[in-house]
């Protein structure tokens, strides 16, 4: 940079060099905006019964959260839904993680296949072919039951993902250490990579419970006479989405940022007491003194 | 027996998962096929072989085909321009700050899909300063944003931004940065450097991010209800206007038939074109 | 853990289903309440004195406050009031599952539009009225209201409330609206919202186009929506609407809408700017109705609510909230005492020479009906 180079083209230059990081910050207000606007809103004291045009502060909807009782209806119905949802999916799809790493079998490229095509699949054909499918056979009646069947349906898939990653990345040896120390493959697995998953199983079942309290495709065509948190917004936007569902959502949203801070928090410290390092696989390790347990027999 | 039970062990850990996947994921496409080919008489719907069905469908809704179509295309080049240099940003630049910037771009999945949308009704209405600003520099001649195809299409980026954003993050972050090095001690510039080694390494990440932007955009509908006007209506609407208001099950299934199709057959020159790997990634590779 | 057991029979049932091929309830087959053209047959069993629990299925905003309690503090009986009738449509595609099968989701009353409660009539999805339990309906119904072409002997659909679809406008923004084919006028291009009920909209524009509605004919209506797919596709209409041309006309995003009369009293009240005008060539008159379905729980309940919402002295407190118009005799009366403004109001009481020009609402059916509404949804589609 000479001396003589004048201001503007300093200006010019580092916001050139700065170019792509200026991007990426725009990118992150352009996403938080919404965010802000609907945690502003909450607080607004509409005149009439749409929540669109800033009128004045009150605190009178934060005080009345649970007031509207349809709201808190669809509100339980939804939490209930996400809770049994994420149950069984979560045990389901950390059973065929389990099964997808740790085992080779034929066939497990095409359930490998099966377990990436609902992820592609857009979610109004998975809707709607499901709503066929209880149409046709008249059996069960749209509602609570149906609801649960597609919710476990599309969350089996990312449990899958989430554990199998945990999975690849999880040190064997600590398994075969336990069994050289004389442990079944079941108390292995009990006392051993079960608690050293359990992160991985873990984050699937937030992800499983955040896509079933949001969905609201598969759902509007699954539900019948049912009304979830996200249906009832549907419903409510043509008569006026009440502010106290702004308040609600924010209280989500601060929910679910703690339970991901508590989680990566847990995970780092789970790496650390296991002290799992990927790159480490596969690296050369002193050969263990001979079998110790045979003795004890 | 023991090996026959060990051989056992993993179908029996797959069996109740692929059942349900079978039977509530795969079935049904079935049903729905079927639903598609019945003739609809009012008060119930039996079976025909009723191709009409397709050949109404394909008529009477070409336009929002090919309206949807247009609308995730461009949703998704937006979202590529604008997820790359973000994603480029938290994996080189961020440092320390790259988790709280990775959970600023998860941040939006954390409040409903629904509220979200409606939040850009209301920064996006008639009145509001930001349609002030945009009148202001041109972008808004009547001085409304709110019912047309922009505010559709802006929704969509929104809504899908952080699925282009994540993989594409995942890409960078796995790029060894000594090939880039490299390149720059063979007298590469940046920019060279850029386009010839980090972008083809990142390829895996923009293939998924691409699809898994590009794939539910086009069946989205809550963009066009709450954001669209009278013709910003996309194949999505007109599907959930046939099975949950006009009871046109064989029809509305003919649709949503066929928007599937296209969408595999476009996924599938997508992947010809741009590798196979790229798109299950290095794990089905090793698996 | 009881949703766990339901789940796991649901699945059984369904293994059973796939496995046997024998449901015989789905969609492919022949409703099992096969109606003959006209009623299910079944006349409502009144048994005893009210009680126990009641649940009822309206439209948002369509009841004051009170009402509800009182009654429950009147007759003990629980009520469980619930707004998820949104659109008449809608509603029937989630409850013709149930009503086929003999069944109502638990719900003992619900109120629905003329042409759908003579639809649901049609299909056997209604019960008839016990007369004697409702002696104030057979009293107080208004006299206009009292032979309905679809229900001559009011035996199964009780008026809740009547209303008129006509012009809400912003006067300050477009004082010279005052006719449907105003609404087509390129000044107001992409300031008008209609709404997205089919016999609301497409009779007003055949009116526009000279046609008597009540005795138009198919071409008719296609030719009207043809008009109003021409006024979609230029951006004239800004967006088809339900309840919520309210927000656009409140936001100032639209100068004019097709509207009901009660909402527009409302809205008033928020901004004195907008009123409900009368079109030159008339209006849209129908009646929202309460039906007892199939099913019924508690169709007891439900008998001792129509009786007690057709008092004048409480239908007048309903009334002053709701602001459509009464079906109930002596309402006004009750109202001038109190709240003369709204006795005086001519979009709650409208004179005979108010509506004059204004037509019941028209409703087509069968095949006719079919292709009315695939040109029509057309166009709401985009």
């Amino acid at each position: 940079m000479t001396a003589a180079e004048s201001s503007p083209m300093r200006v010019w230059r580092w916001l050139r060099e700065h170019a792509v990081g200026i991007v990426g910050i725009l990118v992150i207000v352009y996403l938080l905006v919404p965010i802000a606007v609907i945690f502003v809103f909450s607080f607004n004291d509409p005149a009439g019964r749409y929540n669109f045009t800033w009128v004045g502060f009150t605190l009178e909807h934060w005080k009345n959260v649970f007031g509207i009782p349809e709201l808190n209806e669809a509100l339980w119905t939804s939490i209930k839904l996400a809770v049994l949802a994420t149950v069984i999916s979560t045990v389901f799809g950390t059973m065929m993680a389990i099964a997808l790493v740790r085992h080779q079998f034929f066939g497990r490229r095409a359930a490998n296949f099966l377990i990436v095509i609902p992820m592609a699949t857009p979610e109004i054909v998975m809707g709607a072919s499901l709503l066929s499918f209880f149409l046709i056979l008249g059996t069960p009646a749209l509602g609570f039951t149906t609801l649960l069947i597609a919710h476990i349906m599309f969350c089996i898939s990312f449990v899958v993902i989430v554990v199998r990653s945990r999975l690849i990345g999880f040190d064997r040896r600590l398994e075969e250490a336990a069994k050289d120390l004389g442990a079944t493959p079941f108390q292995t697995f009990r006392l051993v990579t079960l608690p050293l998953i359990m992160p991985g199983i873990f984050a699937g079942a937030m992800l499983a419970f955040a896509l079933s309290i949001d969905d609201f495709v598969i759902s509007n065509f699954n539900s019948g006479t049912t009304v979830t948190f996200p249906l009832y917004i549907f419903g409510a936007f043509q008569r006026g989405v009440p502010v106290e569902v702004n308040c609600i959502a924010m209280i989500l949203f601060g929910i679910t940022v703690a339970a991901m801070v508590f989680t990566t928090w847990q995970q780092r410290r789970a790496e650390r007491l296991a002290e799992v390092r990927p790159d480490q696989e596969g690296a050369a390790m002193p050969t263990p003194p001979g079998p110790p347990v045979q003795a004890a027999a | 027996m023991a090996a026959l039970k060990r051989r056992g062990i993993p179908y029996a850990l797959l069996l109740p998962g692929t059942a349900w996947l079978i039977v509530f994921f795969l079935i049904p496409l079935y049903f729905m096929g079927r639903l598609s080919l019945n003739v609809n008489l009012g008060t119930y719907y039996p079976f025909d072989w009723h191709w009409q069905n397709y050949s109404d469908a394909l008529s009477l809704y070409d336009t929002q085909f090919v309206r949807s179509f247009i609308y995730s295309g461009l949703a998704t080049l937006i979202c590529l321009l604008l997820a790359y240099p973000l994603a480029y940003t938290i994996a080189f630049k961020a440092g320390r700050w790259r988790h709280a910037l990775l959970l600023a771009v998860i941040a939006p999945f954390f409040v409903t899909y629904l509220i979200r949308t409606i939040s850009w009704v209301t920064i996006l209405s008639d009145e509001s300063p930001v349609v002030d600003v945009l009148h202001a520099i041109g972008l808004a001649p009547d001085h409304r944003v709110l019912a047309t195809a922009p505010a559709v299409i802006s929704g969509l980026v929104y809504n899908y931004l952080p699925f282009m954003v994540l993989p594409i993050y995942a890409s960078l972050e796995r790029l060894d940065m000594r090939l880039v090095e490299a390149a720059k001690d063979l007298y590469s510039n940046a920019a060279t450097a850029f386009f010839k080694v980090t972008l083809p390494l990142s390829a895996p990440g923009v293939v998924a991010g691409t699809l898994l932007t590009f794939i539910p955009a086009t069946g989205d509908y809550v963009n066009a209800a709450f954001l669209g006007g009278t013709d910003n209506q996309m194949i999505g609407n007109v599907i959930q206007s046939l099975y949950l208001k006009q009871s046109d099950y064989p029809a509305a299934a003919a649709l949503s038939f066929v928007l599937m199709a296209i969408i595999l057959i476009i996924v599938l020159i997508y992947i010809r074109f741009a590798g196979s790997e790229a798109l299950m990634g290095e794990e089905a590779a090793k698996a | 853990m009881k949703q766990i057991v339901r789940l796991a029979l649901a699945l059984a049932a369904l293994v059973a289903c796939i496995a046997l091929s024998a449901c015989g309830s789905g969609i492919e087959e022949p409703p099992a309440t096969a109606a003959g053209g006209g009623g299910s047959g079944n006349r409502v069993k009144i048994e005893g004195k009210p009680s126990g629990e009641l649940t009822i299925s309206n439209w948002p905003l369509y009841i004051d406050k009170k009402t509800v309690p009182d009654f429950e503090k009147e007759t003990g009986v629980s009520v469980k009031y619930v707004e998820d009738v949104n659109a008449n449509e809608e509603f029937f595609a989630k409850m013709q599952p149930l009503l086929a099968n003999g069944q109502s989701g638990g719900r003992s009353l619900f109120v629905v539009t003329d042409w759908m409660a003579n639809k649901m009539n049609e299909l056997g999805y209604l019960q008839e009225f016990e007369p004697a339990a409702i002696p104030n309906f057979q009293k107080n119904l208004v006299d206009n209201l009292r032979g309905a072409s679809y229900d001559p002997g009011r035996d199964f659909a009780a008026p809740w409330q009547s209303g008129m679809t006509g012009i809400i406008v912003n006067k300050e923004l477009a004082p010279d609206i005052h006719s449907i084919c105003d609404l087509f006028e390129p000044q107001y291009k992409g300031k008008i919202d209609m709404l997205n009920e089919l016999r609301d909209t497409v009779p007003l524009v055949m009116k526009c186009e000279g046609v008597d509605v009540e005795k138009a004919t198919e071409a008719d209506w296609l030719k009207a929506i043809e008009k109003i797919k021409g006024a979609a596709e230029s951006g004239q209409i800004r967006r088809f609407t339900g309840n919520d041309y309210s927000a656009d006309l409140t936001n100032g995003n639209v100068v004019a809408a097709i509207g009901w009369s009660g909402d527009a009293v409302q809205l008033q009240a928020d901004n004195p700017n907008i009123e409900w005008r009368m079109p030159e060539e008339g209006c849209i008159l129908w009646s929202d109705n309460m039906v007892i379905p199939v099913g019924a729980p508690n169709p007891t309940a439900a008998e001792a609510w129509i009786n007690y919402v057709y008092d004048p002295v409480y239908q007048a407190q309903i009334e002053a909230y709701v602001n459509y118009v009464s079906p109930v005799e002596g309402t006004k009366e009750v109202l001038l005492k109190e709240e003369p403004e709204i006795a005086e109001n001519k979009l709650i009481f409208p004179p005979a020479s108010f509506t004059k020009k204004c037509s019941i609402q028209p409703s087509p059916t069968g095949e006719e009906e079919r292709n009315i509404n695939r040109a029509f949804n057309a166009v709401l589609n985009g």
